[in-house]
């Protein structure tokens, strides 16, 4: 496990940082080496040179979950992609078990010809739940196993809905236990069955891929159409059915402004860490937040006191601006692209409010509850609206609320904040939605 | 402890019986099976009915040679057969998610708590369902019993187990068949009943996320709070206040008037500072009110019981 979180840890990191560090290195060398050289020497350090997916299994218990999961790895150790785990090392991993604020539920990997997975087990409803706001491993896509002998059963109802609540897009279908059915009438009935059920829950049944298999006859060897070929089957469309996760790179520039400097005889700087996409020497700019709001152009980039053309997501820059005084900007605000995002006072969120054991308060809150809310590089006060039928919030509970800033900040949907009241973070949350703000919410502030 | 292992042994004992009766009807249908085969469309239907499992559903109609009526009883039964043959295989695993469930009428209040694995079952409505009829028994045995006055009586999960569910079997036959339907071990943790005499009063507060479409408010902490006077015609209001409170502070005893309070850590209910005004303490608030508080239970669910906690410590 600690291996596995090391590694993903590098991945990321390298993900994160290997531009900056190009940059760098690209100064120190003071060779025109091509920058992707540096790239594919950075690549065999980490060996990394697959995109990475997150997928889960979901599905009733006893369907084969965790015996799905002992086949994959079987079969592809065989092709050098993964260590076998057997199915006991899957099931009494400690990971499952372990609870706290960021269970890392992931316990195995695995490499097919195309990508490199992580695959996740489903722990209980609330803890992916918490996963899913504190954003520490989302779900790209899913596996659901349903036993041909059982066709769906209850829990595969609660955990397509607990997919959809966290916002999975992409599920296959491994129809497990084929073996044990000697009809293959009533394998189609039961994927049929499955179709429906995908419809029901708002997934493209119709088109979804439903693999039928028996992960036992893979891992004992035997029936190869029905074990060994089905998996191989089921990594294939799991590699071309669920996309990759949208980069960074491809988005409009977002830059949190951490500090403003004035710099006599060249004009304003503003530094910060690049959230997303890229900036070059020359693009237009806008600043929002704070209640203030103006337009520029970035004439040039710095990082490490040298200058540069470009700057990538996750570098740490600083960016000289045309025409603005240091004293129209402060920290809080952002540098993103002209039109790109928008300051606003009113939100819906999913919150996870922290345990006691976590850190958080040992009693819970009612609504006109006050915290202050913290995001990118601002903070501001906010006041905490119940949704009906909820009185109040027990610490270790998560639930909806709407949110309403004293000021309006950058906000957009799927962004992250913590609460945190006093010297104490109560909780993390992740915008669902911008709400229009109301005369009274004006009024309230007093 | 000791009470749940002679339940235990008692579930284990009797899933044995039923098995062997189990054993004989699978050989039944075996012998069955050449001679018909299920009807393709009948098969969807009574899977449909039912819920049941494609592969039980097949065999009951091989057997009675597609009599839905009567492959839907077969089914019914063999459900709990092998509801029985689940729980005695599951029963030793650790149970700490589940429901609580409140439930008053008139002057009485039950409150019940049953555990299950995780909390996906948790949010299932044949779960669900099980709770309200294991509330629904506690109530009906607690109406059954001539009272007056005060009473509060705890129940153990044996006690509760060989309780009848109205119109239905024992709450352990009802245990059974859930445990088989939802492949989870299930438990009933805990019950207790409250009755008062006319003038007083039992507020209730259930916490949690079900959004009930049953009947019975349920959730993952409840409170019980007995108590006296009030203003006319409101006090069901303060008593849900005062339930919100004990849940949320989680009191472990009543204190005394004119107790000082020991500050954020003070576990006295009326010490503390009163949760929806916390420029109160909740005994200014009672005072306010002019009512009393008598007495007060909080479940939450999964938390460890006094008397787990008392054979833990020995």
């Amino acid at each position: 496990m600690a291996a596995l979180v090391g590694v993903r840890a590098c991945f990321s990191a390298l993900q994160l940082s290997s531009p900056s560090l190009l940059h760098s290195s690209y100064k120190l060398c003071a060779v025109p080496l091509s920058r992707r050289n540096f790239a594919a020497e950075a690549k065999k350090v980490f060996s990394r040179d697959k995109p990475h997916v997150n997928v889960g299994t979901i599905g009733h218990v006893d369907h084969g979950k965790t015996t799905l999961t002992a086949a994959i790895t079987k079969v592809l150790a065989e092709a050098g992609g993964a260590h076998y785990k057997k199915y006991e090392d899957i099931d009494n991993a400690p990971e499952e078990k372990a609870r706290g604020i960021t269970i890392n539920a992931s316990h195995v990997e695995y490499t097919t010809p195309n990508r490199h997975y992580a695959h996740t087990d489903c722990p209980g409803h609330a803890d992916y739940v918490k996963n899913m706001i504190t954003g520490t491993a989302q779900l790209d896509g899913c596996i659901l196993v349903v036993a041909a002998t059982d066709g769906q059963m209850p829990q595969t109802r609660e955990h397509l809905l607990l997919a959809r609540q966290i916002g999975v897009q992409h599920v296959v279908v491994y129809v497990n236990k084929a073996d044990a059915v000697d009809d293959p009438e009533l394998l189609q009935l039961v994927e049929l069955e499955i179709r429906e059920l995908l419809s029901e829950f708002g997934y493209d049944g119709d088109n979804t891929p439903v693999i039928c298999g028996s992960a036992l006859c893979a891992l004992e060897n035997r029936q190869p159409d029905l074990g060994v070929n089905s998996i191989m089957k089921l990594l294939e469309v799991v590699d071309e059915f669920i996309p990759l996760p949208k980069r960074d790179l491809d988005r409009p520039f977002l830059l949190p402004i951490e500090g403003v400097y004035s710099i006599p005889g060249r004009g304003t700087v503003v530094t910060g860490t690049l959230e997303r996409g890229v900036i070059k020497k020359g693009d237009e700019c806008e600043f929002v937040g704070h209640n203030r709001s103006a337009k520029s152009v970035v004439t040039g980039i710095e990082m490490f006191h040298q200058s540069l053309d470009r700057a990538e997501a996750g570098d740490n820059l600083g960016a000289l601006v045309r025409g603005v005084k240091r004293e129209d900007m402060r920290r809080g605000m952002v540098m993103c692209k002209p039109g790109s995002i928008q300051p606003h006072q009113k939100i819906k969120a999913q919150v996870y409010i922290l345990s006691k054991e976590e850190g958080g308060r040992h009693k819970p809150f009612v609504t006109n509850f006050m915290p202050v809310m913290f995001s990118l590089t601002w903070d501001m006060a906010c006041r905490i609206l119940l949704p009906d039928g909820k009185e109040m919030v027990m610490p270790g509970e998560d639930t909806s609320l709407t949110l309403t800033l004293r000021q309006p900040m950058v906000l957009e949907k799927g962004q992250r904040f913590t609460l945190r009241d006093g010297n104490r973070t109560i909780g993390t949350g992740l915008v669902t939605d911008i709400l229009p703000t109301t005369p009274e919410d004006q009024h309230n502030w007093g | 402890m000791a009470a749940s292992r002679v339940f235990s042994s008692l579930r284990s004992h009797i899933s044995k019986v039923r098995s062997a009766g189990c054993v004989v009807c699978v050989e039944c249908v075996h012998t069955g099976r050449s001679m018909f085969s299920a009807d393709k469309a009948l098969l969807l239907k009574l899977r449909k009915n039912t819920g049941y499992t494609f592969i039980n559903c097949k065999k009951a109609l091989e057997k009675f040679s597609n009599d839905i009526t009567q492959a839907e009883h077969w089914l019914h039964d063999q459900a709990q057969k092998e509801g029985w043959s689940k729980a005695s295989k599951l029963e030793n695993r650790r149970t700490s998610e589940g429901l609580i469930a409140l439930l008053k009428k008139e002057k009485i209040a039950v409150m019940v708590e049953v555990n299950c694995e995780t909390d996906f079952v948790a949010r299932n409505e044949t779960f669900q369902q099980l709770v309200q009829d294991v509330a629904f028994a506690t109530l009906e045995h607690h109406q059954s019993k001539t009272m007056s006055g005060y009473m509060k009586s705890m129940m153990s999960a044996e006690d509760v187990c060989n309780l009848t569910v109205p119109e239905s079997s024992s709450v352990a036959d009802q245990l059974a068949l859930a445990i088989g339907r939802l492949g989870e071990n299930i438990s009933v943790r805990r019950a207790v009943s409250v009755g008062v005499p006319a003038e007083w009063h039992v507020g209730s507060y259930v916490h949690g996320p079900v959004s009930g479409r049953s009947r019975v408010p349920m959730g993952r902490y409840g409170a019980l709070v007995v108590f006296q006077g009030g203003p006319e015609g409101q006090e069901e209001v303060l008593g849900k206040k005062l339930g919100q409170h004990i849940v949320g502070e989680a009191p472990l005893s009543l204190g005394h008037i004119g107790d000082v309070s020991c500050g954020e850590s003070e576990t006295r209910l009326l010490p503390q500072s009163f949760l929806l005004d916390p420029q109160y303490t909740v005994e200014q608030f009672l005072a306010l009110q002019n009512a009393q508080v008598l007495d007060f239970i909080r479940f939450k669910c999964g938390e460890e019981t006094q008397e787990q906690h008392a054979a833990l410590a020995s």
